[in-house]
This record gives C-alpha cells, sequence and structure tokens, in this order.
C-alpha cells in the first residue's frame, strides 16, 4: 500500500488553474521531493493534499483510502501534516504553547509530552526558546520550531513546503540533517523545494513540476545528472 | 483635584463596562474577520430578557446574568449554525455579504422586541439603583460599581479560557493563523461557532448589565456599538490588552471632557465618532500599531 497517491489533480485558484493532471505518489518510509520554481504550483498542489484546497478533478489517497476534499483536521488525525511555508507560526504565543497546540488531536494530545521530548531532543535550542514568543525568533529557529510543531501531531507523513527559504546555507544544512533524521525515526517525508540541488541530494525520488505540469519524475541519481535538470535548476548549462 | 479623582475613578468604572462589551465584537473578529454588526441589537435583547426575568419573578438583573449569558451563547452558536457559517471567507476583512447579514440580523432583532415588548421605554429598578457609597470625598453609585466587578471578573474568566484552555489556545491559533491553526488539527469551523458563541455571551453580559444603568427601547445599544468599535479600532482589533486600553483611553476622554469642558452629555457619541475618524486617519493600526511604530523608530536610531 502506498503512503500517498495523488490521482490526475486538477486544482483552480478560482478561475485561474494552477495545477494541471498532476500524478505522483510516495511509498511508505521514503522521501519524495516536489521541486520546480517559483510559480510553478508545488505549494498549489502541498495545499490540496493538506485539505486546504479542493480538487476539481482527481483524486488523493492517503494510505489506500480516498481523502479527496477532506478538512485539514481529519487527515492530521490520519497522520497526514503539513508544515506551510514561511513558518507561519502564531507570533504571539510562546514556543512552548505553539509545540504543544501541534499536538491538538486526541491521538496526539495523550502521546504530547513524549513527543515534546523528542522534539526537544532534536532541535535544543527550541528548549532554551521554550518561553519567548515565537514571532521573536531568528528565522533558523522558527523553521525549527515549525517543524517541531508539525512533528508534535504525530505525522505518519509529514509534508514540508519550502523549509529552506530564506535560511543561510549553514542553517539550511541543519534543516536537511533533521529531516533525515526524522526519516530514519519511521516517518514517510514529502518536500517541496526551491532549493532543488540540495532536496534532490536528500530524497530518495524527485517529481519536476513546471507551470502547473509534472514534467520530469525518477529517482533522484538519476534527475541530478539529467541534462535537462542540470540545465533548469542547477546552473551547469555552460559547462 | 477630588474631583479629578472623582472623574478618573469613574472613567475607570466605565471602561470596565466599555471593554466587557468590546470583547465580544473583538473574539468574533479575531476568529472570523467580520464585524457583528447584530451586536447592538443583541445586548437590546439581553437587556429585555434581563427586564424580563426581572419583571416576571423579581431576579437580580447581575444574578439573571447567570441565566442570560449562556443561554445567548446557545443562541450565538444558533445563529453560526443557521446564518453566520455560509457566508464567503474573506481573508482580508469584512465581506459586504457579512456586513448585510448581519446588518439585517439587527434589524430583525429590533422589529422582534417592537412587536413583543412595544416601543415604551422600560427601565429596572432595583434597591440599590438610586444608591451610592462616599468615597474620598465624592459619591460612587453602586449599580457602577457591581457593573465594574463584574465586568471584571468576566474579563477575567474569558482570559483564563483563553490562556490556558486547548480551545482558548485554539481560538487565539485561528486568530493569529488561521491556516497553521487547521494544518495542526484544529477544527476552524467548530472554533468560529464556539467564538460567536462567546462573543454573543459577551453582548448579552454588556446588555443586562448596561439595562441596570440606562432605560432603554427596543432602539437601544446603537451609541455603544458605535463606542465598541472605536474601543476596537484603538485596541488594534484582534490584542487582549490593545482593547483593555482602548476602553481605558475612550472612557476618560468621555468623562473628562464633560467634567472639564462645556460639551454637553448628549455630545458624548460625537467624541467616539471624532476619536474613530482620528484614529483610522491617524494611526489605523490603533494604540499597538502606533507603539510598534515608536519602538521601530528607536530602534532605528
Amino acid at each position: 500500500m502506498k503512503a500517498l497517491e495523488v490521482d490526475g489533480i486538477d486544482v483552480f485558484y478560482r478561475d485561474v488553474q494552477a495545477v494541471w493532471d498532476v500524478s505522483f505518489d510516495v511509498e511508505p518510509g521514503e522521501i519524495v521531493t516536489l521541486v520546480g520554481a517559483n510559480g510553478a504550483g508545488k505549494t498549489t498542489a502541498l495545499r490540496t493534499i493538506a485539505g486546504l484546497l479542493k480538487p476539481r478533478r482527481g483524486t488523493i489517497r492517503f494510505q489506500g483510502e480516498d481523502v479527496t476534499g477532506m478538512p485539514p483536521f481529519k487527515l492530521v488525525e490520519r497522520g497526514l501534516v503539513m508544515v506551510p511555508e514561511a513558518r507561519q507560526l502564531w507570533p504571539q504565543m510562546t514556543v512552548r504553547e505553539n509545540l504543544e497546540l501541534g499536538a491538538y488531536g486526541k491521538e496526539a494530545r495523550k502521546q504530547r509530552n513524549e513527543t515534546l521530548g523528542v522534539v526537544l531532543q532534536m532541535f535544543p535550542i527550541l528548549e532554551k526558546r521554550s518561553h519567548q514568543n515565537a514571532g521573536t525568533l531568528s528565522g533558523g529557529e522558527q523553521q525549527m520550531c515549525a517543524i517541531g510543531r508539525g512533528l508534535m501531531a504525530g505525522p505518519k507523513l509529514l509534508m514540508l513546503d519550502e523549509p529552506s527559504l530564506g535560511l543561510a546555507p549553514m542553517l539550511v544544512r541543519q534543516v536537511f540533517a533533521a529531516l533525515k533524521e526524522i526519516n530514519a525515526r519511521g516517518v514517510t517525508v514529502l518536500l517541496v523545494e526551491q532549493n532543488v540541488n540540495q532536496a534532490l541530494a536528500l530524497a530518495n525520488r524527485g517529481f519536476v513540476l513546471e507551470t502547473g505540469h509534472l514534467t520530469l519524475s525518477g529517482q533522484t541519481r538519476a534527475l541530478r545528472s539529467d541534462p535537462r535538470v542540470k540545465e533548469k535548476f542547477l546552473g551547469e548549462a555552460a559547462l | 483635584m477630588q474631583k479629578f479623582v472623582i472623574v478618573a475613578l469613574n472613567s475607570l468604572l466605565a471602561a470596565g463596562l466599555y471593554a466587557t462589551m468590546s470583547y465580544g465584537l473583538a473574539v468574533i473578529y479575531g476568529v472570523m474577520r467580520i464585524i457583528n454588526l447584530a451586536h447592538a441589537g443583541l445586548m437590546m435583547l439581553a437587556a429585555y430578557a434581563t427586564w424580563a426575568l426581572n419583571d416576571r419573578f423579581g431576579l437580580d438583573p447581575f444574578l439573571s446574568m447567570i441565566i442570560v449569558a449562556p443561554a445567548f451563547f446557545v443562541l450565538g452558536m444558533a445563529l453560526y449554525a443557521t446564518l453566520i457559517r455560509w457566508l464567503p471567507r474573506s481573508a482580508a476583512g469584512p465581506s459586504m455579504q457579512s456586513l448585510l447579514l448581519l446588518f439585517g440580523v439587527w434589524l430583525v432583532l429590533q422589529n422582534l422586541a417592537y412587536a413583543i415588548w412595544g416601543g415604551d421605554t422600560q427601565s429596572i429598578l432595583t434597591p440599590y439603583t438610586m444608591e451610592s457609597v462616599p468615597f474620598l470625598g465624592g459619591r460612587l453609585g453602586v449599580p457602577q460599581i457591581l457593573v465594574f466587578v463584574v465586568s471584571i471578573l468576566s474579563l477575567v474568566g474569558l482570559n483564563l479560557v483563553l490562556r490556558r484552555t486547548y480551545l482558548g489556545k485554539a481560538i487565539r491559533a485561528v486568530t493569529q493563523n488561521r491556516d497553521a491553526a487547521m494544518l495542526s488539527g484544529v477544527n476552524a469551523g467548530q472554533i468560529a461557532a464556539v467564538a460567536f458563541g462567546i462573543g454573543t455571551a459577551f453582548a448579552a453580559m454588556a446588555g443586562s448589565m448596561l439595562s441596570t444603568l440606562y432605560a432603554f427601547t427596543p432602539d437601544f445599544g446603537r451609541s455603544f456599538l458605535l463606542k465598541a468599535f472605536c474601543i476596537i479600532v484603538l485596541g488594534g482589533m484582534e490584542s487582549f490588552t490593545g482593547v483593555a486600553l482602548g476602553a481605558l483611553v475612550l472612557a476618560f476622554i468621555e468623562n473628562f471632557a464633560s467634567a472639564y469642558t462645556s460639551i454637553p452629555v448628549s455630545y458624548q457619541d460625537a467624541i467616539s465618532f471624532t476619536l474613530l475618524v482620528v484614529v483610522l486617519v491617524a494611526a489605523p493600526g490603533g494604540l499597538p500599531g502606533l507603539w510598534r511604530m515608536l519602538d521601530r523608530r528607536v530602534v532605528a536610531r
């Protein structure tokens, strides 16, 4: 059984179509990345899977169950959790409150203190910032807090929207290392990234999205040496 | 000096009621980004409910809040379930549809009150309505003091719910970032229903308390809605302390204007309206916005 199957979804913002007939899948335990330029429809696709948008056509299956059009809170209960773009913390709540509220669902609430321990061990800086308002954190700390909040929900599949956005290279490496560790703990990861090079280095498989269409897919090893990917994203065309 | 202290105290007492009346609007705005224009109608309805309970059963208006507030909480949830939830969502601010719908609800409530109770002016007379206690050489009205105490209790209660319970934290989360709240498993529709219930219950408490201070007709509440608008704009729309500050500022300005200038009391509404316009033009972010701006300037230096 696949962790996630997206089958031919069309997504619109009012009358403008942003995603055209996109299909892809994620196997349990994998890291899969969805890469593409700004405005390619990556975020739209992810928000649709998370239940914030409804596809006009196509189906989404999570662990074999048809979840198309299901509201986000039901998806979170099932273990399909998204860490939104640009962190989107609750700025006037403390780091601790942000994390605790991540475990809002019934099941997650029972495990709250154990999960919190794991998250604080993974991101020790959050322990130090515990009683600070999330709005006062630096960009890197905010990203860690956002990932930590996602983990608090007890995800089976964790989807991340551009976790490297606006971070210094050293912090990007740190965040990607954390994703690797999360995956090693048994969480399937779906990563949306503009930072194509590093995303392909981390993931097992990749899909390339261009202006709303899926154009390339395959093992990341093959994608990284694909001339089309090199030309478009890795800036090695001249070499 | 003595006059100053008494006017300041009266302002403080008024501010408590103003804050209670405004939190109902602020909670609903925060969660749903709609302005509850029916707020005045709900205050009026609560005043009549309090009056009816007093008239029929001799129930004290302050005690009747124990019945009225929960009943209006349920009424608010029912309003949400039947009408409000169908409104299109707009992240930018109140949609035209929401304003028209809630204005319509206000009109319906008003005419319902005319149909049931007629247009005569009503008031509630209790043994302590005319009582006052000496304080620092002046006198403070007993109803005013009771209203202040109940207001503070209700605000402390609301604050505890918002800070300590999962439900309250979910309300704050939806207010601060709705998408993030939904992605953390918060059922935004359910939270909106509860928030509308809380907002309505606070309108009801304000209405019950107003009925101990003023006479009322089915048109009652309009000028208080205007004051509440002024306060939440001043307070920056979604911050708890901001609204309390806004209530204080308005109450002090109103009371001192009528005590120290020759502006007649009947012009009080003009004061809140002028203040509203001034704030919208000079500091659209309200007091918190002004604070942030000054803060940034200091940092920039």
